[in-house]
């Protein structure tokens, strides 16, 4: 786990009012696996940090991917080169994509396409054939730059791709994961017990020393978002004990 | 000229003043980038006798300069407690307490009495202060027979320190801390969380799932500041001063008020360096000011 201070190096738009920034934080690109996050925080500020996947890595930089949604995504996205972000990361467990399987479908909807980028990346090192499923509400709020050996494309009114969410769109894989709203998240466990996804929570420190994340567990119990996770196992979530109205996954 | 941060609190000499507060640095086991050197002492994550699953998600929400929290105490009882981190502790440089808490009075004494001489614990901190929990918490806090009853409980089981952690909810700080001194505490901690509550609009219900959650950070510092400085003027053992510690001219302010030491919290979860640089900025303030040690700063307790 590296602290460091990170310059914003670009920003761009891919959707309507979403922006991936890149920063500057050699250290965490070389180590951040797909599904693990950074915490960053910024002055002035919130008084918390806000976390965020890890969207892509390019040399010795990271990407993440935001819209804004309150007072400190709106300071982010006015923030420009050379200003400088606090970076605490890489934390939580990211996506296991260890050889095995032929295939992987990643499904993501809205914002949920953050971690996607690195779970492409490392599904196809392992030899896995990529098929990436994105929805959204509408054809602008789609992610430009969604990847894979296929992709499909899902919107709530048709406007682009399949009329309907991402989850009914999924073909057959081998392995399946997903990030967005919990509601859907909560849709991919009832269909694929097995798949990974990551979720989203309110988070206090990110390092599992405040228990603010708690992740309601299906044995019983709750466990922390930023160690234990954010990827869990769908069915080992408690769903109907996981609020599903956080505007946003991963990000605030 | 090395200058001398140690300082006496309750019956523990630590090396430096600038402590880690319950419930923001875990069992101390898996806390980032920690600077030893700098850490007086730790206080544990808040205990019960028995295992405790805590509250339901949302139990933290951002406020203006603070934050609320109900985690309710999640922790895996005094059993696990003494299993799974004692024995880590007893290998460290720095003492560990154990942030104790019951449902009675003579629960707060069973814990006290199952902990008393597991090489690791150094002593103990009786929380009659959480806002989130059912029972017990901050309605011993309140009362100062309550108070009284259960800091007695503790002191009859256990030689090591006993401090008591007080609620900032009451009407007479003062009341309560002369209750806890003469119930036989060594030293006392002020103030624990102010009970607070946040409405979401969406979806038109409280923000935490406990519908109330205790408000920490910079928002409760002047508020704190001034509680500590009544308890320290209450009392004559040693307060150590908690409230919205973000830098060290923050702590200063609570070591000025009266307070022997102090704890740091909620800037731990957003800087993993706060500790090391609170006590870092003071010795820099005790250096630039002419200050051998610490035992040196005046305090300001005017005793009329």
């Amino acid at each position: 786990m590296f602290l460091l201070d990170a310059p914003l190096v670009a920003r761009r738009e891919v959707a309507r009012g979403m922006f991936v920034l890149t920063f500057d934080a050699p250290p965490i690109a070389g180590s951040v696996r797909a599904g693990q996050f950074v915490n960053l925080g910024w002055s002035p500020g919130p008084l918390l940090r806000r976390p965020f996947s890890v969207y892509r890595t390019d040399g010795g930089r990271i990407e993440v991917i935001l819209k804004a949604v309150g007072v400190g995504t709106a300071q982010l996205l006015a923030m420009t080169p050379s200003d400088v972000v606090s970076c605490l990361g890489p934390l939580g467990r990211g996506f296991d994509l260890q050889a095995g399987p032929k295939s992987v479908a990643l499904v993501s909807g809205g914002l949920g396409v953050a971690p996607m980028p690195l779970a492409a990346r490392d599904a196809r090192a392992a030899g896995m054939r990529v098929t990436w499923v994105h929805g959204a509400r509408t054809a602008e709020d789609l992610c430009s730059e969604a990847d894979g050996d296929e992709v499909i494309w899902a919107t709530d009114d048709g406007s682009r791709g399949i009329s309907g969410t991402a989850v009914a769109a999924v073909p057959d894989s081998a392995l399946v994961i997903a990030c967005g709203p919990n509601r859907m998240l909560a849709a991919v466990a009832s269909r694929w017990p097995d798949a990974q996804v990551a979720v989203e929570t309110y988070m206090g420190c990110g390092t599992g020393v405040c228990l603010g994340c708690a992740v309601p567990l299906a044995r019983g119990g709750y466990d922390r978002a930023c160690k234990e996770g954010p990827v869990y196992r769908a069915a080992d979530i408690e769903w109907s004990m996981l609020p599903s109205h956080l505007p946003y996954a991963l990000g605030a | 000229m090395t200058l001398d941060m140690s300082v006496e609190v309750g019956g523990l000499r630590l090396r430096g003043p600038v402590l880690a507060a319950s419930g923001t640095f875990g069992y101390g086991t898996e806390v980032p980038l920690l600077e030893r050197r700098a850490l007086g002492a730790m206080v544990s994550k808040g205990i019960f006798l028995r295992p405790r699953a805590g509250t339901p998600p949302p139990r933290i929400v951002e406020t203006p300069s603070g934050m609320l929290n109900a985690i309710g105490l999640q922790g895996p009882g005094v059993d696990g407690l003494v299993r799974d981190y004692a024995p880590q502790w007893a290998s460290w440089d720095f003492p560990v307490l154990v942030n104790i808490n019951g449902e009675t009075a003579s629960e707060y004494g069973e814990l006290a009495a199952r902990l008393d001489g597991v090489p690791g614990i150094g002593g103990f901190e009786i929380n009659i202060s959480c806002p989130n929990v059912e029972q017990g918490g901050l309605y011993f806090g309140n009362d100062p027979r309550a108070a009284a009853a259960v800091t007695e409980a503790v002191r009859k089981m256990t030689d090591l320190p006993v401090w008591v952690k007080l609620t900032p909810m009451v009407t007479d700080i003062g009341v309560i801390a002369r209750a806890c001194e003469a119930a036989g505490a060594d030293a006392l901690c002020a103030v624990n969380t102010f009970v607070g509550m946040s409405m979401d609009l969406n979806a038109r219900q409280p923000r935490l799932s406990f519908r109330t959650g205790g408000l920490s950070g910079p928002a409760i510092r002047p508020l704190a500041v001034h509680l500590a400085h009544q308890a320290a003027r209450a009392v004559s053992i040693p307060v150590i001063g908690i409230g919205g510690i973000m830098r060290a001219d923050d702590a200063l302010e609570f070591l000025l008020a009266g307070c022997a030491a102090v704890q740091v919290g909620t800037a731990t979860f957003v800087n993993p360096r706060a500790i090391a640089e609170v006590h870092d900025g003071i010795a820099a303030y005790l250096a630039s000011n002419g200050f051998a040690s610490l035992a040196e700063l005046p305090r300001y307790l005017p005793r009329d």
